[in-house]
């Protein structure tokens, strides 16, 4: 008994060296790659767009939010990742992509290379409480809060207008986590504008929202990628309600690099560079 | 049991129909755990046609949004092996030292601090130990060993060793326990020290129920989603470690991936069929581990019962080479895993240094043996002890800070940055009381038909083991299950009804278990003094059985409360959304606690201190429940003396 255990405790022991060992001395220089989960709508989008549908190396270690991303790569000095623009804060540094700063102004005047539209879904054309709802989103009040929340707003938008409308019963809203904050920010001021109504905002992620807006569960469905092929002809109609900027964050000790060309992107996510050092030179 | 029939004095209809009505709720954790593996089955059933079932198994990838799509489950299934293997080296020694010292060495007054003090680890939440691995774990290891990331199947093991800690030491405690007294005094009286009465008598006379109590924490450990889904890093195409001894590798389970990927999966999709198929062979590997757990359990009890007249089934001698041969098997497996560590110079050397140790072992007297015996044991249970402190420690001194009468009392806002959790308690206590109220009267009617209505048999043998399986299922099965089910199929939508239920038939099996042992320490004869004075069965059951088991009943409701209220899997992808919403229908999506510390540790950057202060107040809420259940049971032990 005691000398399995010895045995074991022994064999733990070396196990522990040996995998320091390979690794020692490397904190801060290899990079650890941090991604979204393969069924994200951002995931989907910075593969499509940075990798041209390359596959990305086998040591991605997958995130299952944008805020798990911003996370871990605040707290791993090695690490690099893809957010949201809302996710960027001082826990980390977002790099200069092909020499542009990411930020709202650069995403607008369509310099920063990386973005894309966020959706939502309604079954069929939209009507009543549904339509009110996305046209709120889509005014000037609705992408103020677009703004507010660090997303990049439509462009030439107008004044949202009652006009002596009354709106009651239940709105349902779920799906992508990315179009989340927006979402439940607009509708507390909508439930201002229209107080016999209900509106529930749930998250789940982009393909729970399609897929309860296509069954009628939900009246509408947040997502932050279009429709795949396996969702189309349920008569799905689309609503662009924003745009989003992707930054590529490091950690801030990171003092290799503090920008990337989309080329060198792709290298590092395809696992060719492996290295923080490899980049300074 | 059921062997007396006296002239009915009620209505015999009413009997009748009562019997049914247990008959009933017996079956149904039969039917739960069969519509379970259906609806995975038929789910899943796509992707085996679409890429054969072996490609399935054995592919090397999983890519379910690559062009070409991969699925491939065998790195998967490598790493939740791996994983479990892990977790098994650190909680097998720490548990069954701990299980010795409880039981063996342990004064009657620190014993009574230290058994509550291991089942309290039993409550924390799966949630809870992955935050706490999420921030501190993964950090201190990356900085300690100076690796790139902490997130590995280290981090991943030392969480789900942790967890099972509580699980294995409780059953191979009863287990030492059980052990007749005379064979220790026997030992002790031919001169033995206590050392070699507890190593060469005590533990290999338990060895039975040690072994089941290691399955069942092998069991506990591979269907773990939360945990393991926040400290193991989840690579994206599953990876098995290189070497495969570099415990700093990153790795994904195939309760991560579910976790993960099936949030955001197009309903109907190939992926969606590959993630159940994925569920099909992690229910899989759970049944047989758990069948094997209650064949050698089974065996265990047979044996009690018919004592130790019978000759063992293999000889002495034979006993010995078997033992021999299982030695020289681990050690080379060992000198192997050694050799492809660190290289045949180091492996001389260790191999040498446990050469000289054992020689060393041998030399020393008994005595000094005993007490290096007695003080490992000791650390194990220091080592656990302070496990617990560490994670307990952490969380209450985060927590405190934002605990207050508004964080309690108001909805969260801004996201759950700043606000309250008021919501989320609100669901957890809605979840909670609708799980209760369907588990309750079916756990309790099962229980009472296997107990009161049938003579051990075929039928109880079947329902016991549909219920040993439901017990061993994974909770994020329930949860794939739930969304399949009332969900989708039964377009209940996400709501608290499907979580409810879902929830309800997780902890089903649990109130079936303590029922049961509540109605046997009802002794025989009150029933017969019933029966004498012309009461009928659910006279008897009514007004005779039920009232002094009423406690044992209710300890059980409690500890299936605590499960419900701890549980994030189940809920995951049938009831819970992210809002500050409180249902007005069970139609209607809810938050809860643990749900909104994941989302919180996992989603919203900068809420560090409002994760801590929902973390605090889950834990309160769930060993609260723990500790009522554990009280109530001593209360009860000490009471029922009949």
């Amino acid at each position: 008994m005691l000398v399995i255990s010895l045995a074991v405790i022994i064999i733990l022991g070396t196990s522990l060296f040996s995998g320091c060992v390979q690794q020692q001395g490397q904190q801060g220089e290899s990079i650890v790659l941090i991604g979204r989960d393969s069924t994200s709508g951002t995931r989907e989008f910075f593969w499509t767009f940075v990798m041209g549908k390359a596959n990305f190396s086998a040591s991605l270690l997958e995130k299952n939010s944008n805020g798990a991303v911003q996370q871990t790569v605040s707290q791993t000095p090695g690490a690099i990742g893809y957010v949201g623009l809302g996710y960027v804060d001082s826990t980390v540094k977002a790099l200069k992509i092909n020499n542009i700063t990411a930020n709202v102004q650069n995403v607008l005047a369509g310099t920063y290379p990386i973005s894309r539209d966020l959706y939502m879904f309604t079954k069929g054309n939209a009507t009543g409480a549904t339509k009110e709802f996305i046209l709120y989103i889509q005014s000037t009040e609705g992408q103020a809060i677009v703004t507010q929340e660090g997303y990049v707003p439509l462009q030439n938008t107008s004044h949202y207008n009652t006009s002596g409308k009354t709106l009651s019963g239940t709105l349902t809203v779920s799906g992508s986590t990315t179009v989340l904050p927006i979402t439940d920010k607009a509708a507390t001021a909508f439930k201002v504008l229209y107080p016999d109504l209900t509106v529930t905002v749930t998250g789940g992620g982009s393909g729970a929202g399609i897929s309860a807006v296509s069954q009628g569960t939900a009246d509408i469905g947040m997502s932050s990628r279009d429709l795949q092929s396996s969702e189309q002809g349920k008569g799905l109609v689309k609503h662009v309600i924003a745009k989003d900027g992707i930054a590529i964050i490091v950690n801030p000790q990171n003092t290799y690099v503090t920008g990337l060309t989309l080329a060198q992107l792709k290298s590092i996510y395809l696992g060719e560079i492996t290295n923080w050092k490899d980049l300074s030179k | 049991m059921g062997k007396i029939h006296l002239p009915w004095k009620g209505s015999k209809i009413k009997e009748k129909g009562m019997k049914t009505l247990f008959f009933l709720s017996a079956i149904s954790a039969i039917i739960v755990i069969f519509s379970i593996i259906f609806f995975l089955f038929r789910d899943a059933y796509p992707i085996f046609q679409k890429k054969g079932i072996v490609d399935f198994l054995i592919g090397m990838r999983w890519y379910p949004t690559g062009q070409p799509p991969l699925y491939g489950a065998f790195p998967l299934i490598v790493d939740t092996l791996l994983v479990t293997l892990g977790a098994m080296l650190i909680a097998i020694p720490l548990s069954i030292g701990s299980a010795i010292f409880i039981s063996e060495i342990a004064t009657p007054r620190i014993k009574a601090i230290i058994k509550p003090a291991i089942e309290l680890l039993a409550g924390i939440p799966s949630v809870v130990f992955g935050f706490f691995g999420l921030i501190v774990l993964t950090t201190w290891l990356q900085i300690t060993f100076d690796v790139p990331t902490g997130e590995s199947w280290l981090a991943g093991s030392i969480l789900l060793g942790v967890m099972a800690i509580p699980t294995i030491t409780s059953v191979a405690e009863d287990a030492i326990s059980a052990v007749p007294r005379e064979y220790k005094e026997g030992s002790l009286a031919i001169g033995a020290t206590r050392w070699q009465t507890i190593s060469k008598i005590v533990v290999p006379s338990a060895m039975s129920g040690i072994t089941a109590a290691i399955i069942l924490g092998i069991g506990r450990a591979i269907g773990e989603t939360m945990a393991v889904m926040m400290v193991c890093g989840n690579p994206t195409y599953g990876l098995i470690p290189n070497p495969i001894t570099n415990v700093f590798a990153p790795i994904k389970t195939l309760t991560a991936t579910l976790g993960i990927e099936m949030g955001e999966v197009a309903t109907g999709s190939d992926h969606y069929s590959a993630l159940f198929g994925l569920a099909l062979i992690l229910l899989i590997i759970t049944l047989i581990v758990n069948i094997l757990a209650t064949i050698i359990l089974g065996r265990l009890k047979e044996r009690q019962r018919s004592g130790s007249k019978k000759q063992p089934i293999i000889s002495f001698e034979l006993g010995r080479k078997i033992k021999l041969s299982f030695y020289l098997f681990i050690g080379i497996i060992i000198v192997i895993i050694l050799l492809m560590a660190v290289g045949i110079f180091p492996t001389v050397g260790i191999l040498a240094l446990i050469a000289v140790i054992y020689y060393a072992m041998k030399k020393i007297s008994i005595k000094i043996k005993q007490k290096i015996a007695f003080s490992m044991i000791s650390l194990t249970i220091i080592i656990v002890i302070i496990f617990l402190g560490i994670i307990l420690a952490y969380i209450v001194t985060n927590g405190v800070g934002a605990l207050s009468w508004e964080f309690i009392a108001t909805g969260p806002s801004n996201l759950g940055r700043s606000g309250g959790i008021f919501p989320a308690i609100i669901g957890t206590l809605y979840l909670v009381a609708g799980a209760i109220a369907i588990s309750l009267p079916l756990g309790v009617g099962a229980a009472i038909f296997l107990h009161e209505y049938t003579r051990e048999g075929i039928v109880t043998k079947i329902i016991r083991a549909g219920a040993d399986l439901l017990n061993g299922t994974p909770s994020i099965v329930f949860g794939l299950f739930g969304f399949a089910f009332f969900v989708l199929y039964l377009k209940f939508g996400f709501s608290l009804l499907a979580g409810q239920i879902t929830l309800a038939f997780m902890i089903l099996p649990t109130i079936i278990r303590t029922t049961e042992e509540a109605l046997k320490s009802v002794p025989q004869s009150l029933r017969e003094g019933s029966y004498a004075l012309g009461a009928t069965k659910w006279q008897t059951i009514r007004k005779v059985v039920l009232p002094p088991a009423a406690p044992g009943i209710l300890t059980g409701a409690i500890l299936g409360i605590g499960r419900a209220a701890g549980e994030t899997a189940p809920i995951l992808f049938t009831a819970v959304v992210f809002s500050d919403f409180i249902p007005s229908s069970v139609l209607q999506p809810v938050n809860a606690l643990p749900y909104h510390l994941f989302t919180l540790a996992t989603s919203i950057p900068g809420s560090k201190q409002n994760q801590a202060g929902t973390a605090l107040v889950l834990l309160l809420l769930v060993i609260g429940i723990y500790l009522i259940a554990i009280l109530l049971r001593n209360r009860f032990r000490k009471k029922m003396k009949w």
